[in-house]
């Protein structure tokens, strides 16, 4: 137990910094190290993702890294794409999806590590529905002391990648939260650090859908999954405060290999089982 | 990017509905982290059954959370007669009680 506390908090710092889940890291954990069956892992991955997200948005919300408009603009998005996807579970090959999310992550990853060495992204012009909706931010970096303004564009175009995302999340049983911060740090030019944040905020309304089907067929073991979201909540607290103070550029540098390894792995997963 | 020193327009808005899921979030974390810990606490002194019991429910209390916040959100949205984001909300609460209602068939 105690072993599964300190990878969970490993997994909540890596996780509340990236703005994914950390599933990444508990599901392998739990399955190769622990012998825990796939069910009991994902369910706990899953709740802890919840913990993930819970944690690090009070940091985040109060430094105001996280842009609430946007989130919930795109949480509809993420919403009615995850209810899709549990609808479709065990229609839709799921090989096919897994080669082609895995392809998806491997393009975006390597638009990001083209554009790793940029800090903030610049020119950026407001669509017409962002205007609409205010969607621009502001948020102070305690690294450059300064108070930094962003506009937010590609409105449209996100919603239509989160519905995919949300999608994956229910289909795939994944967080998706790594599909979240590369549409709105490459598609809506979102300042990185307020992509992380906001895909922060968002992943918990999305694994708490998914939460609730295992909670009803009885996956969540409470001895498995208790000591992991206590793990991940303290990880939460010390990541959240690691980040605001980290260079986007290290950041990237930390997300670009789990990106890749993710893409990797998903078109694995499909062409073996093909 | 434009970068400035001063403060967007929107400024008060925005901050109170940070402020208060901020606070909603906090709230439920630590009553969930509470509850897991004492149930941790307690299958280490032999309790079994109770700290079963104490977990589940810290689990439950973590679920409820960002569900709590959404609509938390749409209520605020709401107040400020934000009616376009009042709506995105009651979108998302549609989706996850139909998620929630259909799951439980699954």
């Amino acid at each position: 137990m105690i072993e599964i506390f300190l990878i969970a908090i490993g997994a909540g710092i890596v996780g509340s910094i990236l703005g994914l889940g950390g599933g990444i890291i508990i599901v392998p954990t739990l399955t190769l190290l622990f012998g825990l069956p796939i069910r009991t892992a994902v369910a706990a991955s899953t709740v802890s993702i919840i913990a993930t997200s819970t944690g690090a948005a009070v940091a985040y919300l109060q430094d105001r890294l996280t842009n609430t408009r946007v989130a919930m603009w795109l949480e509809m998005g993420t919403a009615t794409g995850a209810l899709t996807g549990a609808l479709l579970a065990g229609v839709v090959n799921q090989r096919f999806l897994f080669v082609l999310f895995g392809l998806l992550l491997g393009y975006s990853g390597y638009n990001m590590f083209r554009a790793r060495k940029s800090e903030l992204p610049t020119g950026v012009v407001p669509d017409r529905l962002s205007q609409k909706l205010n969607l621009g931010g502001s948020y102070y970096d305690h690294l450059q002391h300064r108070q930094i303004d962003y506009q937010v564009t590609g409105t449209i175009p996100g919603l239509i990648i989160m519905y995919f995302s949300g999608a994956a999340a229910g289909l795939l049983g994944i967080g998706a939260g790594i599909f979240k911060v590369s549409a709105m740090d490459q598609v809506m030019r979102m300042p990185f650090k307020a992509s992380t944040a906001t895909s922060n905020f968002m992943i918990g309304v999305t694994a708490a859908s998914g939460a609730v089907v295992y909670f009803a067929r009885g996956d969540v073991k409470p001895l498995v999954a208790g000591p992991v979201v206590l793990g991940v909540l303290l990880g939460a607290l010390v990541g959240t405060r690691l980040m605001i103070r980290m260079r986007t550029t290290t950041i990237r540098k930390l997300f670009i290999p789990l990106i890749a390894y993710t893409a990797v792995e998903m078109i694995y997963k499909g062409v073996k089982w093909w | 990017m434009v970068v400035s020193e001063s403060m967007p327009q929107t400024e008060s808005k925005l901050l109170s509905i940070e402020l208060i899921l901020a606070r909603l979030l906090r709230v439920g974390s630590i009553i969930a982290a509470l509850l897991v810990g004492a149930g941790i606490a307690a299958s280490a002194t032999g309790g079994a059954a109770l700290a079963q019991r104490l977990i589940t429910a810290g689990l439950l209390v973590l679920l409820a959370t960002p569900i709590m916040r959404v609509l938390v959100a749409a209520l605020v949205f709401v107040r400020q007669r934000e009616w376009h984001f009042a709506l995105f909300c009651f979108v998302v609460l549609c989706a996850l009680a139909a998620g929630i209602i259909l799951g439980r068939g699954i």
